[in-house]
């Protein structure tokens, strides 16, 4: 009875030590450099394309060569940086 | 370098057999080849691991089990009661994607997933689905998607074409980083592989052991994407339900 008693406590140390080495390895857990700086630049060029992509198609539809190009870019880059204010905010929020 | 040597050699597509319907080639290439494989592998998998069906599970049950509860856990987290009806859809974009990657973490399998038109191919069947998705919700009040609440009128004109924008921007982004990541990872591997040829004397060991760790950071990188891309579409579909 000792015996069994005396190895179940042994095993209640082992488990708890193991609880707070997770713990502590879930607290370190961070964001990867390459993959955080990757997230973020597809987000801008994403945006940047649909930007061009309709500007272009605004200019062969309505005959106004530079302008429509010029102020979907604009428009297209403003939206990257509200991409990438969006994914900063879920980052933030999981943190 | 001959072109035969080139790192991006490995994401040429050969065709296995030519085949052409109605002017269109459709050909069985060595692309549709890693597919059949990837849907084979989890098709087999699953049913065989599934099939004990024991209360304690054994160790490849447990897998599978592993891998329904994480889905499940993140569609009921992102999207609530709600994400229950598109666990099959996350499901199978999820697994089809991290096996796609991990049978091309095989040496001489090849990647689909390293080509934009297959990415881009889900990430459009995604953005439809979500978009019809906000329409059979919401009618025609989903546009209201598109306007912000609590901004001052003249500014709408300016925010509405950077919503549309950053809207019709989620498959372009969703595709390029799963394709880039793939691509860059493997063409990283082809090139220090050759550095391990070239180099002088014994010191092709040292690219070696790079590939070694660096074949150790693709796999996670493959897990990765593969759960960014599910963790993406079920952010999409809670858009689709809640709309701000």
């Amino acid at each position: 009875m000792n015996y069994k008693n005396k190895n179940l406590e042994k095993l209640s140390k082992k488990l708890e030590d193991l609880d707070i080495q997770n713990e502590n390895t879930g607290k370190i857990k961070k964001e990867r450099g390459a993959s955080f700086g990757f997230k973020i630049s597809t987000e801008i060029i994403a945006a940047l394309v649909v930007g061009v992509g309709i500007g272009l198609i605004v200019d062969n539809y309505f005959n106004t060569k530079p302008f429509g190009l010029i102020i979907f870019f604009i428009f297209g880059a403003l939206a990257g940086f509200l991409n990438v204010y969006r994914v900063m905010r879920r980052i933030e929020k999981q943190r | 370098m001959a072109a035969k040597d080139s790192p991006l050699k490995q994401f040429e597509i050969d065709p296995i057999s030519n085949i052409e319907l109605g002017g269109y080639n459709i050909s069985f290439t060595n692309s549709s080849l890693a597919m059949l494989i990837t849907v084979l592998v989890i098709t087999i998998f699953l049913t065989i691991t599934v099939n004990t069906r024991s209360i304690i599970p054994s160790r490849m049950q447990l897998i599978s089990e592993l891998m329904y509860n994480f889905i499940a856990q993140l569609l009921s987290d992102t999207v609530g009661d709600n994400g229950k009806k598109y666990f099959p859809f996350v499901f199978s974009l999820f697994m089809f994607v991290l096996i796609g990657n991990m049978v091309g973490m095989i040496p001489y399998q090849f990647t689909f997933t390293s080509h934009i038109i297959v990415t881009f191919a889900l990430a459009t069947v995604v953005f439809v689905g979500v978009t019809i998705l906000g329409f059979v919700n919401h009618g025609i009040k989903f546009f209201s998607f598109f306007y912000i609440p609590g901004v001052p009128f003249y500014m709408h004109p300016l925010l509405i074409p950077i919503e549309v924008i950053s809207y019709l921007s989620r498959p372009i982004s969703l595709s390029v980083r799963l394709f880039a990541n793939m691509l860059a990872g493997h063409t990283l591997l082809k090139v220090f592989a050759g550095f391990v040829v070239s180099m002088p004397f014994f010191t092709g060991v040292f690219p070696l052991a790079f590939i070694v760790a660096l074949t150790g950071l693709e796999i996670l990188i493959a897990f990765l994407q593969a759960y960014v891309f599910a963790i993406l579409t079920c952010l999409y579909i809670n858009d689709a339900y809640h709309l701000h």
